[in-house]
């Protein structure tokens, strides 16, 4: 059924100076589906997400992501090919508006933009579309306020947008929830439900109840390895999971 | 005896030999500033300055005290140590969390005014320094003669840089170094004082420089100038070996001293550039460095208008028309020639600044297009009888083809990486310009003509050529108007913003700094082509990286990061060269002040602090 995997990595290992922050994983993300990586702090989901996007070379291991072997590519080919991620620490372009934040990614469909001798007023065209994706996220009427004006959970929200504007066939979110309050955790979950409908999501996420009410499938990390897999109450039930969750706090 | 490829052996291992006392030298200075970049996370601009004011300890001490040579290896070394500490807990300590930059163009305006009051005092004619008699005389070997004190010169230096690898690398006081370089809140938490510990680390770089000076004065003699052009190869240096560690320092010093030595003798017109030659190669083949690990990102540099920072809209437009209706008014009242000079290094300072606030990279080398385009232009009107808009444009050409060479090499490295390899590039062209049949050495290329414009115009009318330079310079301002304002410019603002979401975007950010690296190369040039043919000279002096210093002085002085700027600030520096031409090298030393003012108290610079005050970007 491999047709159907459109993320793999094979025997996945990152070694820093003898420590395996990741070691021999072995991952597969179905296609259209909304699959969470959970696990205690340190883990290695983060570097996980690293290596997967090429923003760290593994030490060891492929990466194939639509059946092409993507282990050497450089990450910003890795995201034009389809495959685009977000980042723990909120990643917004601080001293540009939102709608600019937005609009730098969707500028990316001009192809190279060199054109240093055009006035950016060849821009306008994406207004419309980037105010829709900012309109998806309850960020409309802050769209002309600077990034780093906006509170932590907001800021979330626009990278998800600059994210979406990419329209990729595979999104990687690293815990978009943190630091969010109630009634954001509802609208984004809600937004990455409706969004997933036709692309894939490979998410890091703390928040357990959300996991479950997104999931499809679940990828449990210790210590760099895979625990357990399986779906929401597969791995809920799984002894070993509880015990690596005892006393950590989570769930 | 034997000859190695028809060298005969005596030359052969002399220059061998001036390679290892080279390397010596080499070796301290390195290993002095990478013990102080570890600890303080500062390039030392002024450690070439340390060096020569130890020769200059040593000479004092004699003929001031009568106090010979072994004295003056232990007290020249302690004193100019004490001198580096007072600029540690004055000056230094102040810029430990802003950017890396900052302590390089600190230190660099330090080694300004203790260069400049040194020349002012002493000239630049060496002064000797005698022999110890310990050391007087040599020995004969089978294959050459080995004079003793260059012997001791060699054997005391490998002594010294494993005393002090030992020192950092075996020992208790050593293992506290590192860790606190690694992580300071830990190791003050054992109890350690360590603002203390930083102090003593610059204090024992600075002195490890000051007695490679005096084990230097009896072999170059001393003189003011004696570490300027010595710190630059250094640097050199530094990013061949990596800055990460401390044995590939000493062992990449004495390496690069031996090949210059062997260069000399093979193939003598390459010695000067071997080194920077090797630099590029290793830049190629491993960014870090032989002995580097990846170094980590630096941040981006503290912007003129920090709340206000961005691309200044209409009110920049605004201060660009001010500007332009100053420069139109001005030459009824200011001569003419001036104003033009002033608008020549405008350009210049603006190619500098669209690099550093549009893509964080600080450049030190950009005398190098502002020479090379000087000289293609100097020679296409003169010896090729190019029509002047011809002549700048060839000139402006070369400029393009050298930025796209030496950003395609440059552009992987940040922050203060890159403000070395640049400037270490430019030191390569200056060397070129001193050497090359066509620039005519330390004359230049003199009387050029300044011909007719399109065949019609006669520029050697006053009025005529400053209408001419008026509609280059304002012309190109508003290009980079829209240069910042474009598609593009947007994506260098990403860039400059987040370089790792913009990544995470698809976008290959590495050819968008190459970009603006090419753009900022290729205004350079346009300044440094219209300037030759405007004073109908092009020198030296333009390529030396004294004058890449003095566009970022510029830069600093009118706002880094903000649009036109630069403009003010081109035009404060050239005044003041100017009216204080009279006081000599005094002009030096008040520029390394102004330098030192302006990154302790004034970082914002002039339309920074304008920007500021009025809440909008400039």
């Amino acid at each position: 059924m491999s047709n159907d995997v459109i993320l793999e990595a094979r025997d996945l290992t990152k070694d820093y100076a003898g420590f395996l922050a990741v070691s021999g994983v072995n991952l597969s993300v179905r296609r259209g589906t909304i699959h969470a990586l959970i696990g205690p702090n340190g883990a290695g989901k983060t570097t996980c997400f690293n290596l997967l996007t090429k923003f760290q070379q593994p030490s060891r291991g492929t990466i194939y992501f639509k059946g092409q072997d993507i282990t050497s590519y450089a990450p910003a080919e890795v995201a034009r090919l389809g495959l685009v991620r977000s980042f723990q620490i909120s990643a917004v372009f601080p001293h540009l508006s939102l709608l600019e934040n937005v609009r730098v990614a969707l500028q990316r469909q001009r192809g190279a933009s060199f054109d240093f001798w055009r006035s950016k007023s060849a821009l306008d065209a994406y207004n419309a579309r980037a105010e829709e994706l900012l309109e998806a996220v309850g960020l409309a009427d802050a769209r002309h306020l600077t990034a780093v004006e906006l509170p932590y959970g907001r800021k979330r929200a626009l990278e998800i947008a600059t994210t979406l504007a990419l329209d990729p066939e595979m999104m990687l979110l690293d815990e978009p929830m943190a630091g969010m309050g109630h009634e954001d955790i509802d609208r984004i979950s809600d937004l990455i439900k409706r969004v997933s409908a036709n692309r894939t999501v490979l998410m890091v996420e703390h928040n357990l109840s959300v996991v479950a009410k997104l999931s499809n499938w679940i990828t449990v990390l210790t210590r760099g390895q895979i625990l357990a897999q399986g779906d929401y109450a597969t791995v809920a039930n799984d002894p070993k999971v509880q015990q690596a969750y005892m006393g950590v706090g989570h769930g | 005896m034997f000859d190695f490829l028809g060298i005969p052996p005596q030359a052969l291992f002399g220059q061998l030999l001036l390679g290892l006392i080279n390397g010596s030298f080499y070796a301290l200075l390195s290993l002095g500033l990478a013990v102080i970049f570890g600890m303080l996370n500062i390039i030392n601009f002024t450690h070439g300055a340390q060096y020569m004011m130890g020769a200059f300890g040593a000479y004092f001490l004699l003929q001031y005290l009568g106090i010979g040579y072994w004295w003056a290896l232990l007290i020249a070394p302690i004193v100019v140590a004490i001198t580096g500490i007072v600029i540690e807990r004055t000056m230094l300590r102040w810029l430990y969390k802003l950017d890396h930059l900052y302590g390089l163009l600190l230190t660099f305006g330090l080694a300004l005014v203790i260069q400049g009051m040194f020349r002012h005092q002493y000239g630049t004619s060496g002064i000797p320094y005698p022999i110890p008699d310990a050391l007087q005389g040599g020995h004969r070997l089978t294959f050459m003669f080995l004079p003793n004190y260059r012997a001791w010169v060699i054997v005391f230096s490998v002594a010294v840089c494993l005393a002090t690898w030992i020192l950092i690398e075996r020992t208790r006081l050593g293992s506290y170094l590192r860790a606190a370089t690694e992580n300071p809140a830990l190791v003050r938490s054992f109890g350690i004082n360590v603002p203390r510990m930083i102090t003593l680390t610059y204090g024992a770089g600075v002195g490890l420089a000051a007695l490679a000076g005096v084990l230097a004065a009896p072999i170059y003699q001393v003189n003011p100038l004696m570490g300027a052009d010595l710190i630059v190869v250094v640097f050199a240096v530094v990013v061949i070996g990596g800055m990460g560690s401390i044995l590939g320092s000493i062992i990449t010093g004495f390496a690069l001293g031996v090949i210059e030595g062997l260069t000399k003798v093979f193939y003598p017109e390459a010695s000067n550039t071997v080194i920077f030659v090797i630099m590029a190669l290793v830049l190629l083949i491993k960014p870090s460095g032989l002995f580097g690990r990846a170094a980590s990102q630096t941040s981006a540099v503290e912007h003129g208008g920090a709340s206000a920072a961005g691309d200044g809209g209409r009110s920049a437009l605004l201060f660009l028309g001010v500007l332009a209706l100053f420069f139109i008014i001005s030459p009824f009242f200011i001569y003419p020639l001036f104003l033009m000079k002033a608008m020549c290094f405008a350009l210049f300072a603006c190619a500098v600044n669209l690099l550093v606030g549009y893509s964080g990279l600080l450049s030190f080398g950009h005398a190098m297009f502002l020479g090379s385009s000087a000289y293609v232009s100097a020679h296409a009107a003169k010896v090729w009888g190019f029509s002047p808009e011809l002549a700048i444009l060839t000139g402006t050409g070369a400029s393009v083809v050298l930025g796209i060479i030496t950003g395609a090499l440059t552009i992987r490295r940040q922050g203060i990486y890159f403000a070395m390899t640049t400037l270490a590039f430019a030191q390569m062209i200056y060397f070129f310009a001193l050497q090359a049949p066509f620039t005519g050495g330390e004359d230049g290329i003199q009387g050029v003509p300044r011909g007719f414009l399109f065949g019609l115009f006669d520029l050697h009318n006053q009025v005529t050529m400053y209408c001419f330079v008026f509609a280059i310079v304002f012309g190109t301002l508003l290009m980079m108007y829209r240069i910042i304002h474009s598609p593009f410019g947007e994506i260098l603002k990403a860039i400059r913003e987040n370089e790792p979401r913009a990544i995470s975007l698809g976008y290959r950010t590495e050819r968008y700094k190459l970009m603006a690296f090419v753009l900022s190369a290729t205004i350079a040039g346009l300044a440094g082509a219209t300037k030759a043919i405007v004073f109908q000279l092009a020198s030296l002096t333009d390529v030396h990286w004294s004058m890449s210093g003095e566009a970022v002085l510029m830069t600093l002085v009118g706002g880094l990061g903000t649009v036109f700027g630069p403009v003010i600030g081109a035009f404060i520096i050239i005044a003041m060269q100017n009216y204080l031409a009279q006081f000599g090298q005094w002009v030096t030393v008040i520029q390394g002040f102004i330098f030192i003012v302006c990154v302790l108290a004034f970082r914002r610079g002039i339309m920074g602090e304008i920007a500021n005050k009025i809440g909008k970007p400039l």
